[in-house]
């Protein structure tokens, strides 16, 4: 009894399959091949939600925030010129803070270069820094996503408990994605593994 | 006289295989080494038929030789349309004889090959399936997607910029990626049956490596907002995010149960391991990885649930596969960013040749490893369509 029925379903599934599959024309026992569709390249027409600084539509819950300094979602006087400011790559490029191998502590060698960023953020108010978290590319493209931002969340840190307001400071992480140097050894992956340095200066 | 013999067993099949368990599996009994390359013979085809084929069957742990030294004999004939059979060595009957109509000689040949897989091996069929992922070139990358073998290559974005970590929704019609194109990062929903895109996600700090459930009702995905890459999961309309993994240890590379239950994902504290943690939040337990002492990242769940492939190590990369309650961890090729076919057999990652990245396929049970030769430039992070 069951077996019938099962049976007289695969018929049916069989017969749905074949229409589906646009195979009309041909008899009945030929073995249908899918019929793909396949994917068009963009057009570039894009819908964006109504907040796009802030992504979708999200109902915030209690979080904890022991997993360290978050990021102020609320508009302060540095978020247009961090999401549109001019982009100054060259005032502090040679304050570009270095890690060691696969990790985001930040080097006791490095400490002058952020007392000097923080400095020049205090004396310049207005500006605001983008810290850019880089890896080598001993690590896969996935790991290294999140290790060049715990770089680049290590140096805000720091730049906060230096009293930079931490409003003023932004995180991008690239991985292994932008190398300055594109070498396979170990004098490539030293440079490679940094935190860059990008002042946001406000549109005038 | 051919024909008629065809038509006289193709239907029985047909109906057979709506079933739940096909009713050609009983033809064949024979207790083999899971791990040893099957020897097969292919006639009567060629061109781009036999390519398929050959491709096809490779992938599948198989090798062509010749008829008196194959386990399986597989002829067919181009008629207009592909008419295809597989034999025992020895043995007298067709196993089955069928026809292939529709579609491109292409796709016949891929059908053909996918009832070949099945009946010898009994896997689910793959060959019609697609893959996404990221291709390089000129400083920026950009997110293709393309038949499983390289076929048919779409360029999906045009930014210009950087775009990491593509990944399909079930269905195969909608892709989630990490983009750099507003110089931040953010994570990208894109029908690429129609081209529409939408913001995902956007927040403050960093907003990537976004996975789909497999029921297709909620997104996992890496987010700083909190200080730290932590692991945040949210359903499928952006509503309802909820953090799942805390403390100062960065989270990355997510990945669903098939049941969607549980996210295993990768924890850097000292070094990087694995943890299983409930999609609802809770307490995240270990994945034991027994034998690997490097980096254990970018894991990939399989989906039947049984398994874990992962990349271990750090620069010099080898793929490993580990229980998916955890175990001791089985190496198997070099190569990084596994990514695991809907047959739970077939696994496509990145192998980088002369600091060149190049996307290939592996048979687990037998280790063998096909290049997909039809992809060209730098390509990486591959995503199978499931």
């Amino acid at each position: 009894m069951k077996t019938s029925n099962l049976l007289s379903v695969s018929f049916v599934g069989a017969a749905l399959i074949l229409g589906a599959t646009g195979c009309q024309h041909g008899p009945q026992w030929l073995t249908a091949v899918p019929h793909q569709s396949y994917p068009q390249p963009p057009p570039q027409a894009e819908t964006t939600n109504n907040n796009p600084s802030r992504g979708v539509a999200i109902v915030p819950q209690q979080e904890n925030t022991s997993t360290g300094l978050p990021f102020d979602t609320n508009h302060n006087q540095w978020t247009d010129v961090l999401a549109s400011g001019v982009e100054d790559r060259d005032t502090l490029k040679n304050d570009a803070v270095y890690f060691d191998f696969d990790s985001a502590t930040i080097k006791k060698s490095e400490d002058k270069k952020l007392e000097e960023v923080a400095k020049f953020l205090q004396a310049n108010p207005n500006d605001a820094l983008r810290v850019e978290g880089n890896c080598d590319e001993r690590g896969t493209e996935k790991y290294n996503l999140a290790l060049g931002e715990r770089r680049a969340l290590q140096v805000r840190e720091y730049l906060h408990n230096l009293g930079v307001d931490s409003r003023q400071v932004a995180t991008l992480t690239f991985g292994a994605a932008k190398p300055v140097d594109p070498g396979h050894n170990e004098a490539a992956w030293k440079k490679n593994r940094r935190g860059d340095m990008v002042v946001l200066i406000p549109k005038k | 006289m051919k024909i008629k013999q065809i038509s006289n067993i193709v239907p029985v099949l047909l109906c057979g295989w709506c079933l739940a368990a096909p009713a050609q599996d009983s033809i064949i009994q024979i207790t083999r080494d899971a791990s040893k390359v099957i020897p097969i013979s292919i006639t009567g085809v060629g061109g781009e038929v036999e390519s398929v084929l050959k491709f096809d069957l490779s992938v599948m742990g198989m090798e062509v030789t010749a008829p008196e030294k194959a386990d399986y004999l597989i002829s067919g004939v181009e008629n207009g349309r592909l008419e295809g059979r597989l034999k025992q060595a020895g043995g007298n009957a067709d196993i089955f004889a069928r026809a292939y109509s529709g579609g491109s000689l292409r796709s016949q040949a891929h059908s053909f090959a996918d009832d070949i897989a099945r009946t010898i091996l009994d896997t689910a069929p793959i060959f019609h399936s697609k893959i996404a992922f990221c291709r390089e070139a000129d400083g920026s990358t950009e997110i293709c997607v393309a038949d499983f073998d390289g076929n048919n290559q779409v360029e999906m974005t045009r930014d210009g910029s950087l775009v990491a970590t593509p990944a399909w929704a079930p269905g195969g019609r909608t892709l989630f990626y990490t983009s750099w194109r507003n110089g931040a990062t953010q994570i990208l929903e894109h029908d690429v049956t129609s081209g529409a895109r939408r913001v995902f996600a956007a927040f403050g700090g960093a907003n990537f490596n976004p996975v789909v459930s497999p029921d297709g009702g909620r997104v996992a995905m890496i987010l700083s907002k909190g200080g730290t890459p932590s692991l945040y999961v949210c359903d499928r309309s952006g509503g309802g995010l909820r953090q799942l993994s805390f403390g100062r240890d960065e989270a990355s590379s997510p990945t669903w149960s098939p049941d969607g239950r549980e996210i295993c994902y990768v924890v850097r504290s000292g070094r990087a391991t694995l943890r299983r943690i409930s999609s609802q939040g809770g307490e995240p337990g270990e994945v034991r990885t027994g034998g690997v002492f490097g980096n254990v990242t970018s894991p990939d769940w399989s989906p039947d649930g049984k398994k874990i492939i992962f990349t271990s190590g750090s620069g010099n990369f080898t793929l490993c596969v580990v229980p998916a309650e955890g175990g001791n961890a089985e190496s198997l090729v070099d190569g990084e960013d596994p990514c695991w076919a809907p047959n739970s057999r077939t696994v496509i990652f990145t192998r980088r040749a002369n600091h060149n990245k190049v996307l290939s396929l592996l048979d687990v049970p037998t280790k063998h490893v096909k290049d997909i030769t039809q992809i060209s430039g730098s390509c990486s992070q591959p995503a199978w369509a499931r």
